[in-house]
């Protein structure tokens, strides 16, 4: 049935890449930004809202989890909860004044407010850790009432462990994005004037979609300073922004698996070329480039086109766009 | 009868200003439930812009309107829709990429909007709204393209799913925007006739430029000129009127023979 | 010389500045209706081409004339080629296309010119400072705000003045009407994106014997002119001057009070105005 068919394909792939990868922390880190792609996802492919500060929730979530970790030793599972719900609240004050605004200066917006939170980061040395960041994050087993249940100390245990995780969201996200939030917001993204005029109240479903983003984002965060034990002051800078949106526009907009297509895509291409050209970031520019000329579907878009001609079909008219198609 | 019923809608002394520029500059109206109540003049008098006032689509500059007995000036469209409003627009305004069903279903649901925000339910079963959408469907002749994706559908069939998405609100008071515009002969008369059928259940403001349909189905025709009521009566009385006649240039209130 | 006076002065150079850099993003906008990420990387390259040509032992003010130009028809060349294609995709998918290109730029640069960045000597017409009284201030800022306030007016009159000018404000207001009228409307987005391009490169150019050239100093531009743009309001002229000397005197006053604060200061500037005015202090509700 089409209903499990992305889930599975969701499992199949997180269960491939032990077989056929070497870096367990490679492993993780596709699906950590896989997390944080789906987060803009949600917002760019959608709710049509291009952000430029998930960033934010992605720092956020990795200081939080840092202090947490360090400062009150706190319980894990805890500290990955309380990551997130730091992740829904920037969304949520963050939404709130950008969504007040529409189109383009909504985009704007994200990008000052984005800057905004870097400089916070760099003068509250207290809590960031400044320009240095936060270090020596542990890495604590999963253990419930003094049982330890999952042991994270490798790579490839960790992986499980944020793989588990991984699944999880992917599965809560797929039914959001299938409910009927889900379907209002691809409304929303068709014609905002639409659906305001047959009676939807665009501000609270675009903030909903917010704090969802900034929920899974800054989930997406907290494993990545547990995953590398550092919290730096990079997470807050523009290139994370930039690089989690160029992940999702990649893999395509509009499919929460294709983000996982775009982090995979990124991530291994970083990998692997950045050992053969340290200016290979020049490549990705032009893929974006091209990718937003000629293939806005992305990566999947592409797939999709190919299977459709293989298979003989025309696809229909209105659908050959730049909107995707839902997940 | 007619002249007897309720006051459902009211505009006092509306005023509408884009800067520098009156687009409506002290407007009355007086809508009476169940009835047809049709929008005329020429170009721009003011007409879409008054819709847009009544809907709550854009904010007023002054004076009051009053829906169903209440205060509805200062709320936003979305609110409006809840106590009974919709409309059509002039300029197809659809969900291009998505199904006609699902252009109707989120019509209709609509009208109760708390369920958008749910993130977990799926919109099938009593929540696909079916007996609604399929009421729908079956009035503005669309059940065959149900599934088609909006921006797919001829030029007639779009103008005629616009009609149903505010139909969809089952709603108090209908707001139909040149609902013909552009339409060919077969379509026209069509729409006409659903129009006229839809007096019983809902009050209907219609804007229009077809003389033809105005005159036949209207119980009352409010004349526009230059962002003010010109004149406002019954068809006939309109039909006979000096001011209109001038303001038309003559010819074009004689009931389709212009 | 009193302090805040010197602090406030300076505010007004880098306020100027600011102006320049913002006025181009705030033109291409109200006529193009989409904005430019690709502005920071202009900046950039008049910042980096003017370094250049100063190691190649030319003047300053070749340099002054000549890169605005040089990045002008770059700017120009990027919308025929490759923006005009854009246009009937999505918007996200306008801004996303400048995002790359501006990435592309970034990495041209390291690429030639390495990622550590490079400092940019004042002319030498140019150098010390001016004495008048008690007043003592650097003659080179001086300079800055003298030709950032000619420019200004320039820019002014060019909008206000010519058939051009007149073009781009009827274009702002609708395109459609605009090619009724016989004007070819694509031959003006070229032109006034390339404007757009040259005033963020005058700016690079101006800034880089205060600031330097480095690499990731578009970005940072980019953002300040969107601050600018969003406090004074998109689209206006008079909003981005207004809206860049507000910001310039901002970030240099509180450079004195508290200097690790400075740059996070024009932020909440921004975020201040924003929530009592959501148009920007000139805007207009679109």
């Amino acid at each position: 049935m089409k209903k499990y068919a992305y889930f599975l394909l969701a499992a199949l792939v997180v269960l491939a890449m032990p077989l056929t990868m070497q870096s367990g922390s490679l492993a993780s880190e596709v699906l950590i930004f896989a997390l944080a792609a789906m987060g803009c996802n949600l917002l760019l492919g959608f709710t049509g809202l291009l952000s430029f500060g998930q960033g934010i929730f992605f720092a956020l979530g990795s200081y939080t989890a840092a202090l947490m970790l360090t400062r009150w030793p706190v319980p894990m599972p805890l500290a990955l909860l309380l990551a997130t719900a730091m992740g829904a609240l920037g969304a949520a004050v963050v939404g709130w004044v950008a969504i007040r605004q529409r189109g383009t200066y909504f985009v704007m917006l994200t990008l000052a407010f984005s800057q905004m939170f870097y400089f916070i980061a760099y003068t509250a040395t207290g809590l960031t850790g400044g320009d240095n960041g936060l270090m020596d994050i542990p890495r604590p087993n999963l253990s419930v009432l003094g049982v330890e249940l999952w042991a994270l100390a490798s790579p490839w245990q960790l992986y499980g462990f944020i793989a588990a995780i991984f699944l999880l969201v992917f599965w809560l996200l797929l039914k959001v994005s299938r409910s009927t939030f889900g379907r209002t917001l691809l409304a929303v993204r068709d014609n905002e004037e639409r659906a305001a005029a047959i009676g939807y109240n665009l501000k609270l479903l675009k903030l909903q979609a917010f704090v969802i983003s900034g929920a899974v984002t800054g989930l997406a965060g907290a494993l990545h300073a547990m995953m590398t034990g550092l919290a730096p002051l990079s997470n807050a800078e523009y290139h994370t922004s930039e690089m989690i949106l160029v992940m999702t526009v990649i893999g395509g907009t509009g499919n929460l698996l294709a983000s996982l297509l775009g982090s995979a895509f990124y991530l291994l291409l970083a990998d692997w070329l950045s050992q053969l050209w340290p200016r290979w970031l020049l490549l990705l520019g032009l893929a974006l480039m091209a990718v937003s000329l000629w293939m806005q579907r992305g990566l999947w878009g592409l797939g999709d086109s190919i299977l459709q001609k293989l298979q003989g079909r025309r696809a229909p008219a209105a659908t050959v766009d730049a909107k995707g198609e839902q997940a | 009868m007619t002249a007897h019923a309720p006051i459902l809608l009211e505009a006092i002394d509306v005023e509408k200003c884009y800067g520098k520029f009156a687009a409506l500059g002290g407007v009355n109206l007086r809508v009476r439930a169940n009835t047809v109540h049709s929008v005329i003049g020429p170009n721009g008098a003011g007409k879409t812009t008054l819709f847009h006032m009544l809907t709550g689509t854009k904010a007023v500059s002054g004076g009051r309107i009053v829906f169903d007995g209440q205060e509805v000036t200062h709320e936003p469209d979305y609110r409006r829709v809840r106590r009974g409003m919709a409309r059509s627009f002039q300029v197809t305004s659809l969900f291009l990429s998505l199904p006609v069903r699902e252009n109707l279903r989120l019509a209709a649901q609509g009208v109760t909007p708390r369920q958008a925000l749910n993130p977990w339910h799926e919109p099938v079963g009593p929540r696909a709204l079916s007996q609604v959408v399929d009421s729908v469907l079956a009035k503005v002749g669309l059940e065959r393209m149900a599934g088609t994706p909006a921006g797919n559908l001829s030029h007639g069939q779009q103008r005629r799913l616009e009609v149903g998405m505010a139909l969809a609100a089952r709603p108090k008071a209908i707001f139909l925007d040149e609902p013909t515009s552009g339409m060919g002969i077969d379509d026209l008369e069509d729409m006409k006739q659903l129009i006229k059928g839809l007096r019983d259940q809902h009050t209907v403001v219609l804007i229009e430029h077809n003389m033809n349909i105005v005159m036949d189905i209207s119980d009352t025709v409010t004349v526009m000129q230059l962002g003010r009521v010109l004149a406002e009566g019954k068809p006939n009385e309109i039909r006979g009127d000096d001011r209109v006649r001038a303001a038309y240039l003559g010819n074009m209130i004689t009931g389709g023979k212009g | 010389m009193n302090i805040y006076l010197l602090q406030v002065i300076n505010g007004v150079g880098i306020g100027m500045l600011y102006f320049l850099l913002a006025v181009g993003l705030s033109i291409v906008f109200g006529l193009l209706r989409f904005v430019n990420f690709a502005h920071g990387a202009f900046y950039l390259l008049g910042a980096y081409f003017c370094y250049q040509m100063t190691r190649w032992g030319m003047s300053f003010w070749l340099a002054l004339v000549v890169v605005p130009l040089a990045v002008g028809g770059i700017g120009w060349a990027t919308e025929k080629l490759i923006l005009r294609h854009v246009y009937a995709t999505d918007h996200e998918f306008h801004i996303l296309v400048t995002v790359g290109l501006a990435l592309v730029v970034q990495e041209l640069v390291i690429l030639q010119w390495g990622p550590l960045g490079d400092s940019v000597a004042v002319p030498d017409a140019l150098q010390g400072v001016v004495i008048w009284g008690n007043f003592v201030y650097p003659k080179y800022r001086l300079f800055v705000i003298g030709l950032t306030a000619v420019l200004a007016v320039l820019l002014w009159w060019v909008l206000e003045g010519t058939r051009l000018g007149s073009a781009v404000r009827a274009g702002s207001e609708s395109t459609e009407m605009v090619s009724l009228l016989g004007i070819n409307v694509l031959r003006i987005f070229s032109l006034v994106f390339g404007l757009g391009a040259a005033t963020a490169a005058l700016a690079g150019v101006l800034a880089s014997p205060i600031r330097g050239a480095e690499p990731f100093m578009g970005v940072e531009a980019l953002a300040v002119a969107f601050v600018v743009v969003v406090v004074g309001g998109m689209g206006s002229f008079s909003g981005a001057l207004l809206g860049g000397l507000m910001i310039g005197i901002v970030q240099s006053v509180m450079s004195t009070l508290w200097p690790e604060g400075a740059r996070l200061m024009i932020y909440v500037a921004m975020a201040a105005v924003l929530l009592l005015r959501p148009h920007g202090l000139l805007g207009r509700k679109e």
